[in-house]
């Protein structure tokens, strides 16, 4: 049974149909690939797995029960993480306060009350190799690393599900390369991560199952391999021949 | 069935009134995305020039409506555009509230200094009060008439321009998104001018319309709070629908009308409640509104706090208590007990440090925490009578206890909507309570228990006494209110430091991420509204207990404001923004001004010039709140920045502080008086770090960036080894030292 999915998902704004009865999953311990592009509805299904969205109709389903009625916070508790396309850190806070504040909340929420705060951070800290710069301001550090801040936030939450939404754009080449392999680490270590991402290479490198939207709507789930060949992949991203 | 009609036209042509007035708030929001909390101070504004144009000069009513309505109108709200609103984009939900309280403050203070608020002035109905109709039996005046055909013309044209109009559209646009706009080819610019403009035009129209039909009197305070009954149909229409705004403030109307026709007139109850009805109705309308989407960080803010560490907090504390004391010495009795009451404003501005420099949410009217405390602490906590009367700790407990739960109670509706709408909740409690409670002096009987909340309208507070510790003595009230300051503000600075401070950042920063994080962002606002409601609520009785005996006018909404604007502009995410921003609020604005009216009186040569003076102080410190958009950090953060700069400049920090104990010594015997003595200190305190950095600058060699190297200096030797240095090249000196580059 896959850890996340999607049933019938729809997103209307106004009367513009976002997302159209879309049904994805992602797996444990997997990387899950969900690409397409601009403007195809890949953040807009990210809001609405995590609770910022409302859909039209659908469910999306967290181990098996239902959590479509479910605020963020509550998603949140129950496993679910994510990182913003548009960055969402804590500019008031140093790069080890942004990682720390999510172990404040698990401790304020009753989760895991019990754990060494301090210990927990540096260690996500050294994982995800922010510990030189650690002690800076968040709002001083590069874009690219910045996005690994995020990450290592969403790591703090201790989540089942981890939602990267374009964690690479704006990264170096050796960045990337550091990146790819930690989510790798963790996806073996059993998370199951989704990952929205531009960088096709990148995408195609990591992940064992890929879903492609367009306009809204899902065209293709498969391999990497299978995507490839998928003629509407093919379309939708070199275009047709009468398009051309 | 006469009384019903009669009371129906009433409430229908106040409903119109309301509406002329909430559809340029609406306007105006609907532009620029800023809630103009001034809207109803341009009303009053507006309506004062009319009254001096009609009374004073004696013009003709359409002519001084033309230029009022035509030609002030407009212009007012252009040139607010133009040199404060159009720098606020990008700026924070609570910079631009407070920029429009401080524009609200100012309008005040600059109507009060043009016309004396001790006399009276009224404001006749167009035609005359006695040119009338009687339709069916009822009599219709024809200004009423007017009043409903404007408001009919209003709508209609609104609707028109927002929906049919290429202005309208582009107006609309502005707000989300004027970069789109530009790219389109129009201006975002002048959409909102205009939108100003014609917003603070239909204030005015609303201000000379309201005061006939609300009893003629013209009053500053009165008429700004008047219009600002209409934000609770502006929020009807949530701010954005004409028709829904409409419809709300014909209902507001109708509603105060039928309660003035059918409640039972005895007491003051059916009065104060007309008054109170848009704040009511304002409340309930947050109750229904839905939820909000949850937001990401809106704008990157330019706002910076350093946060204390507990560790220089206490030891700052400490020298808090210390300085107040020694200078303390120098005081006379009323002065003291003058310091005494600014320290407790102080203590309700820590109220508002937390709130809003902590956690982002704003609170309109923390005095009216404040009184609640007071009034149960004097309904409980009293014990003996006489001069014997102190008010007990369980009184003070007990009173702290209660602003919180109310502070709990009055935010919990509004949580889960934008920080504006907080604001507005708290600010449709402070009116109301001024209008309800502080005014209430019948008795009541609940529960079998007889008793009335302001018996005589005023409430004498007794000195507490704080177990051992009788506040009866004026320096041990002083030093009391003082270490109590030094001890929340430790407490702050612990709460920030800690896990409960860094989730507060967090949310302040980005509620949509917070959340990602499993915060349940409600529950986090409510509790610290309700710290800084209980922190109100123990600054509230140490001022009332400070003054003696307090009234509704101790607890105004227009104080709030002020101590709230002063706050800010000192430095909200500062412990000493608050220190600084509650000694203003609470006794500076009064010494300065006290000090200007004695001078005013010794010398009668001058003393127009003192008397002028003194207003301009007012009007001056609202200038400097509008210019809390361009420096939102505040004051004391400039100062404290300063002083950091000057880290290195030890022996100047040393001479200060020589200097300043040379003063000290010299105030204690006497041989300067205490009045110069504060001058003199505080004029060091503000210069110092002014001084330092020019001494700073002057001492660091000045090197010329690379590339600018020979550009307006001679290109020798030295020039050109420095070039080959810092490009690695083999260094030609004459000198001839070894080159690097092996």
């Amino acid at each position: 049974m896959p850890l996340l999915e999607t049933r019938g998902v729809t997103v209307r704004f106004g009367g513009n149909t976002a997302v159209d009865d879309v049904s994805l999953t992602v797996a444990e311990g997997q990387i899950t690939g969900l690409i397409g592009p601009n403007g195809a509805g890949k953040t807009t299904m990210f809001n609405t797995i995590t609770g910022l969205q409302k859909p039209a109709s659908g469910q999306v389903l967290l181990d098996g029960a239902d959590i479509t009625k479910l605020p963020p916070a509550k998603r949140a508790r129950r496993g679910m993480a994510r990182t913003f396309q548009r960055l969402e850190l804590f500019l008031s806070l140093s790069v080890r306060d942004n990682v720390r504040v999510a172990g404040d909340v698990r401790r304020s929420t009753g989760r895991r009350r019990r754990f060494d705060l301090e210990a927990e951070t540096d260690r996500i800290l050294e994982r995800t190799g922010l510990t030189d710069i650690a002690d800076q301001e968040v709002s001083d550090i590069p874009i690219g690393r910045a996005r690994v801040v995020e990450v290592a936030r969403a790591l703090m939450t201790s989540p089942r599900v981890l939602l990267l939404d374009e964690p690479a754009s704006g990264q170096t080449e050796q960045e990337t390369e550091a990146f790819a392999e930690m989510l790798t680490g963790l996806a073996a270590d059993g998370l199951a991560i989704c990952l929205v991402e531009h960088d096709l290479p990148l995408v195609m490198g990591l992940c064992s199952m890929i879903h492609v939207l367009d306009y809204g709507a899902l065209i293709a789930s498969g391999t990497p391999a299978e995507i490839k060949e998928s003629p509407e992949v093919i379309a939708a991203y070199i275009g047709t021949e009468e398009a051309a | 069935m006469t009384t019903f009609l009669t009371y129906t036209i009433l409430g229908l042509v106040l409903g119109a009134v309301y509406f002329i007035a909430a559809s340029g708030l609406v306007l105006t929001y609907n532009t620029s995305g800023i809630f103009n909390f001034a809207h109803g101070a341009q009303a009053m504004f507006g309506t004062f020039l009319y009254w001096q144009f009609t009374n004073v000069w004696g013009w003709p009513v359409w002519l001084a409506l033309v230029i009022v309505v035509g030609v002030v109108g407009p212009a007012m709200g252009a040139a607010l555009h133009a040199v404060i609103m159009r720098g606020l984009r990008g700026t924070a939900e609570v910079t631009k509230i407070i920029v429009t309280v401080a524009v609200l403050l100012g309008t005040v203070y600059l109507a009060q200094w043009a016309w004396n608020p001790d006399e009276a002035y009224t404001v006749d109905m167009f035609f005359g009060g006695g040119a009338k109709i009687t339709v069916a039996g009822v009599v219709v005046r024809w200004h009423e008439i007017v009043c409903l055909a404007a408001a009919v013309a209003i709508a209609v044209g609104l609707r028109i321009l927002f929906t049919r109009s290429r202005t309208g559209v582009v107006m609309r646009a502005s707000v989300d998104d004027p970069d789109l706009v530009r790219l389109n080819g129009h201006d975002p610019e002048r959409a909102a001018m205009l939108a100003w403009a014609l917003g603070s035009t239909l204030a005015v129209l609303a201000g000379v319309l309201i005061v006939p039909i609300s009893g003629g009197g013209l009053d500053a305070n009165m008429l700004t709070l008047l219009v600002i009954d209409a934000f609770a149909a502006a929020m009807f229409g949530r701010l954005r629908s004409i028709p829904r705004t409409f419809a709300g403030a014909i209902v507001l109307g109708l509603a105060a009308n039928y309660v003035l026709a059918y409640m039972p007139s005895a007491g003051t109850f059916a009065g104060n409640l007309r008054v109170s009805l848009p704040m009511i109705l304002l409340f309930v309308v947050l109750v229904v509104l839905p939820q909000d989407r949850l937001r990401g960080a809106a704008v990157r803010t330019r706002e910076r706090y350093r946060p204390p560490t507990v560790r220089s907090a206490a030891v700052w504390g400490a020298v808090l208590v210390a300085v107040v004391y020694l200078y303390s010495l120098l005081l006379s009795d009323g002065g003291v007990s003058t310091l005494a009451l600014g320290m407790s404003f102080a203590i309700i501005a820590l109220s508002l440090t937390v709130l809003t420099g902590y956690a982002g949410e704003l609170n309109l009217a923390p005095l009216a925490f404040g009184a609640v405390a007071t009034v149960v602490a004097f309904h409980f906590g009293v014990r003996g009578s006489g001069l014997a009367a102190r008010l007990g700790v369980h009184g003070v407990l007990l009173g702290v206890l209660a602003a919180a739960v109310v502070g709990g109670l009055i935010a919990l509706p509004a949580l889960r909507l934008r920080g504006l709408y907080l604001a507005l909740a708290t600010m449709a409690f402070g009116v109301f309570l001024s209008n309800m409670v502080l005014r209430d002096t019948t008795q009541h009987e609940l529960f079998g228990v007889t008793f009335t909340l302001f018996p005589g309208g005023s409430l004498v507070i007794p000195p507490p006494k704080l177990g051992p510790v009788d506040l009866r003595d004026g320096t041990t009230f002083l030093m009391t209110a003082t270490v109590l300051f030094a001890l929340i503000a430790i407490g702050l600075a612990a709460l920030r430091a800690g896990g409960y401070g860094r989730r507060l950042a967090a949310m302040k920063d980005s509620p949509a991420a917070t959340a990602m994080l499993g915060q349940n962002l409600v529950r986090l606002k409510l509790g610290v509204f309700m710290i800084s409601a209980a922190i109100a609520g123990l600054g509230g009785i140490l001022m009332s207990a400070a003054t003696g005996t307090v009234a509704q006018e101790n607890f105004t909404f227009t104080v709030s404001l002020s101590l709230l604007m002063l706050v800010v502009v000192a430095g909200i995410g500062y412990i000493s923004g608050a220190l600084f921003g509650g000694l203003m609020a609470g006794v500076g604005g009064a010494v300065l001004v006290g000090t200007f009216g004695d001078l005013a009186l010794e010398h009668e040569g001058p003393a127009e010039i003192f008397t002028a003076l003194s207003h301009l102080v007012m009007v001056l410190t609202a200038l400097v709140g509008m210019g809390v958009g361009k420096n939102p950090s505040g004051v004391v953060h400039d100062i404290v920045e300063g002083y950091r700069a000057m880290r290195g400049a030890k022996p100047l920090l040393y001479g200060a502080a020589a200097f300043g104990a040379v003063l000290y010594v010299l105030a204690v015997t006497g041989v300067i008086g205490s009045w110069t003595f504060s001058l003199i200190a505080l004029s060091v305190v503000m210069l110092l770090p002014v001084v330092g950095r020019m001494v700073l600058e002057e001492g660091r060699k000045r090197e010329t960036p690379l590339e600018l190297l020979g550009v307006d200096e001679p290109y020798t030797d030295d020039v050109r080894a420095r070039l080959d240095q810092e490009l690695g090249l083999p260094v030609t000196s004459v000198k001839g030292e070894v080159s690097a580059t092996a």
